[in-house]
Parts: C-alpha cells; structure tokens; sequence
C-alpha cells in the first residue's frame, strides 16, 4: 500500500469515525438526555412511552420532522430561505476536525494521532468556522421575510460577534500559556506537568477566569438559555426559525445540538486537559482506548452542563447580555490576559 | 505546461470561484446577495492562501472578513432593510468614470507586477505532504521587532477610526 493512499484511508476512517460516533450515538442520545432532564428539572416524567424509558425518543422526534410539511413562505428569498440551515449545519459538522479525541494508538504498524487534522491554526479554524455559521442564523431571520425572523437574526448577528471577542481573547490566553496554537499541543502542555505542586496544569486552574469567560461564551455562541435571545419565544415566536418547517427546522435543530457538541469539545480539551488525566500514564491500545473514553467523559459533563443551565436560568434580556459581553467579559478577559503573560513570565505555568 | 495534479485543479477551482462571485457581487441588485457573494469569494481566496502554505491568513481571512466585518454589512443591511438597490440613472457620472479609471490602473499594475515577477523553479509534484511548521511565532517576531511601528501606527489608525464613528453617531442622536 502506497503511503498516500494509507494516509488517504487513515483520514477517512477517522471521519467516519467522529462523524459515526456524534451524529450516530451523541446527538440521538442528546435529545433524549435534554428531554428527560427536562422533565427531572421540572418535577415530571417527561418522554417515556417510545422503548424503555423513552430512549428511543429521538428516533421518533426525528422521523416526525422528515414527515411533516415543509412550507416555504410566500414572500420568502426561495434561495436563500433553502441555503440558510445548510450555512449553518456544514460548519457545525466541520469543528470536529481539529479537536484530538484520544492521545496516538498503534494499529497495523502504524502510529495514529486521534485527530483528524493537526493543522497548526488549530483553534483559529473553529473559531473562523463558527463565524461562517453566524449566516446561517441571520440569513434565515432574513429570507424568511417575517419581522420576527429578522429581528432573531439581528440579535444572533450583534450577540455572536460580541461574545466571539470575549471568547476569542480568553483562548489566546490559553495559547500563551501552551505556545501553540496547535490543539495537540495544547493538551500536552496540560498533561505536562504540576501546577503549584500538586494541582494538574489544566488551564482552569491557573486561568480559572478565563475559563468561566469561556464557558459563558460558549453559551451565548451556541445560541443557548440563559442567551437564547434570537430565539426567544416569549417575544419572537421563535426568532430566526419562525419559518421554517419539517426537515429544515431539523437541521437549526440539529446545528444547535452539533454546536453544543463541539463547544463541549472544545471547553474540555482548551482548560481541562483534553484526553488527558493526571497520574494516569498507560500507552499502547489501552492507553489509547482509555483516552478516548476520558475525553469523552469531560465532554460529556459539559454536554450535561449545557442541558442542567438551560432547564434551571431563565432567559436574560437582551441589554444584559450585550452589557455583560462588553462591559464585563471584553475588559475581564483582558485582565486574563495580563495575568497569564504574568505568570508565563514568572515561570510559574 | 504542468502536469494536470491536485493542487492545480484546487486553485483553478478557488480562483474561478473567488472571480465568479466578485463578479457576481458587483451585478447583483439584492445587497444581501452581494455581500453573500462577497464571502464566497473571500472563502476562495482563503483556499488560495491554504494553497500557498499560509493557513494562518487563510483562517484569519475568513475569521476577520467574512466572519466579522461582512457579517456587519449584513447586519446593517438588514437593520435598514434595504431589499433593493435603487436605480439610479447614472446621476453620478464623474464618480463612475473615475472608478473606471482607477480600477483600469489597479488591474493594469497588478497584471504588470505578476508578468515581471520571476517564475518560481517548478519542482516535480511530491505525494507526501510536507509538515507545515508553526507559523505564528515568527509572525509575532516580526510584528514586535521589524515592523512594530507600521503595525503600532495600523493599531492606533484603527482605534481613530472606531473612535471617529462612536462621536459621529452620538452627535446625530443629540
């Protein structure tokens, strides 16, 4: 076998396998785990009549969204109406390239770093590409000629930008502290030593601000409760999606829960070591293995987390949210800058 | 005449696709349509940046234009909602020419510029990728060493400008 063509192949199967994993098993089991904390929060049963404990929900919700009528409203920008959820789903589905899922197994004669691309922009890709989805959103609020819609996408547009700066300047204080913009290399810095002695040098700790910064960020970037504001129901219907129907509303849907995914992702591998867990040094198929399911572990307590915040805050107002993006997070990211170029140049991580 | 390989057929397509939605965003009537084929063509350049081993200003070209400032336009397109250019006849007839003769002149001296440039020695195309190695520190080195004053003069021109426009909005609501 050529070495093109095994690097050609090794690339497909890792795709495969991201792909598989997440579409496959996390976001079916997504919608079941929303809507059944849901009802836990609320103090109700929730979904449990489709199989055992409702688990195959999903399967149900899904199908009813290929079955039902897709309506395109009359006045609509056709093109643009269509084109819209496909905007912000192919970015939603392409963040996950970047992010390392596992340290490096051996198969077939051959080391396999659990990433599908170690590129050297590392975190700029998912940042430039969750800027592209931000069309999406605003193009939907737009061609669906609605003034509910519009405002939805107005909202996303002013949000998405705000919180991306806030966002954007607590990761640079993550690549500081790392040296490379490369997420490999960022989760073996974390996995590289001490801080203080005896805490592991995941990034929350020494950066523990930056990491909240983060994290809320994340939340209003993923469109989520407390900061649902372009879909807020109580004043816009449904904001950007008011329009849109069936298999398209699916893929806002699905964009959303992708999103949440990555973002999940990437908080895990960004502050808290990635695949990496302190004290634990296995190698071989084991040791890759054991990685992959602890990287999967942190991403699935920020999944949870996602979930637990949005049955439990309510939604701020929209002056709030664009006060605590500027006048709060921008200057107290920047503050966690400083600090960590302090502390990069005391020696202390 | 090179071998038809894949990074040809790459920038052949990035760069019809960067001409074709430049074009596209000049004819088109709908500005939201314009500013959508104005990030089309941003995306095509960024693939010709990949190409020329530079993704790092492939990431930031479509990190800072077609992520941040486009998405501006789009939002104060919307917020004015402007669904139709309109159709002016021609009532600025000095603007248009210049704007012909100006672009005229800019085409003129890029075509110059690319014809005396000196042709790169054609290696032949190799199957293994080479390792791309971490651009951005030596980006920051030049930035703070070389260039600092250009980029401080760039920085301080930029904070001006937001300044400029914060006064002028704010004198308009008083």
């Amino acid at each position: 076998m050529s070495p093109t063509l095994a690097v050609a192949l090794e690339g497909a199967a890792k795709i495969a396998f991201v792909w598989g994993v997440v579409l496959g098993a996390v976001l079916p089991n997504l919608i079941w785990v929303e809507r059944r904390m849901a009802g836990l929060i609320q103090d109700r049963p929730g979904p449990n009549r489709v199989g055992p404990f409702g688990l195959f929900q999903a399967i149900a919700d899904i199908l009813k969204m290929f079955m039902k009528e897709d309506v395109v409203p009359m006045y609509a920008d056709r093109l643009l109406h269509t084109l819209a959820p496909l905007i912000l789903l192919v970015p939603a589905m392409t963040t996950f390239a970047v992010i390392p899922f596992g340290s490096t197994i051996r198969l077939f004669g051959r080391d396999i770093p659990l990433v599908i691309a170690d590129v050297n922009i590392g975190i700029l890709y998912v940042f430039a590409l969750t800027s592209v989805g931000i069309y999406g959103l605003v193009l939907a609020g737009w061609a669906s000629n609605n003034k509910y819609a519009l405002l939805g996408g107005l909202r996303s547009s002013a949000q998405v930008i705000s919180y991306e700066l806030a966002m954007g300047i607590a990761a640079i204080s993550v690549f500081l502290a790392a040296g490379s913009l490369r997420l490999t290399k960022v989760v073996e810095y974390q996995a590289s030593g001490t801080f203080l002695g005896f805490l592991p040098l995941w990034n929350c700790f020494p950066q523990a601000l930056g990491c909240v910064i983060f994290v809320v960020s994340a939340f209003a970037e993923t469109n989520r409760l407390p900061f649902d504001l372009p879909e807020a129901e109580a004043e816009l219907v449904a904001g950007y999606h008011t329009e849109y129907s069936a298999f398209r509303f699916g893929m806002f849907f699905m964009a959303e829960y992708l999103n949440l995914i990555a973002a999940s992702a990437m908080m895990a591998t960004l502050y808290f070591g990635g695949w990496s867990l302190p004290l634990l040094h296995l190698t071989g198929l084991l040791g890759g293995l054991v990685s992959v399911a602890v990287f999967a572990a942190k991403t699935g307590f920020f999944i949870f987390l996602f979930v637990w915040v949005r049955w439990t805050l309510p939604r701020f107002r929209f002056d709030q949210l664009m006060n605590l993006g500027w006048k709060v997070f921008l200057p107290l990211s920047l503050l966690n800058l400083i600090w960590t170029g302090v502390l990069v140049l005391a020696k202390v991580i | 005449m090179p071998a038809l390989n894949g990074q040809l057929v790459v920038f052949g397509f990035a760069s019809f696709l960067a001409l074709a939605f430049a074009l596209l965003m000049v004819v088109q009537k709908t500005p939201v349509r314009s500013v959508l084929s104005l990030v089309v063509t941003f995306f095509g350049l960024s693939v010709l940046a990949i190409l020329l081993a530079a993704p790092f200003i492939a990431a930031l070209q479509i990190f800072v234009y077609a992520g941040a400032i486009l998405v501006l336009f789009l939002f104060v397109i919307m917020l004015l909602n402007l669904k139709e250019e309109a159709a002016d006849k021609d009532d600025r007839p000095v603007q248009r020419t210049l704007g012909l003769l100006v672009a005229l002149a800019l085409g003129g001296l890029l075509a110059g510029a690319t014809l005396r440039a000196p042709v790169p020695p054609r290696g032949a195309p190799t199957g293994t990728p080479i390792p791309l190695p971490d651009e951005i520190p030596a980006l920051g080195r030049l930035l703070f060493s070389d260039y600092l004053l250009a980029f401080e003069v760039l920085s301080l021109l930029l904070l001006v400008a937001a300044v400029g426009a914060l006064l002028l909005s704010k004198r308009r609501f008083e």
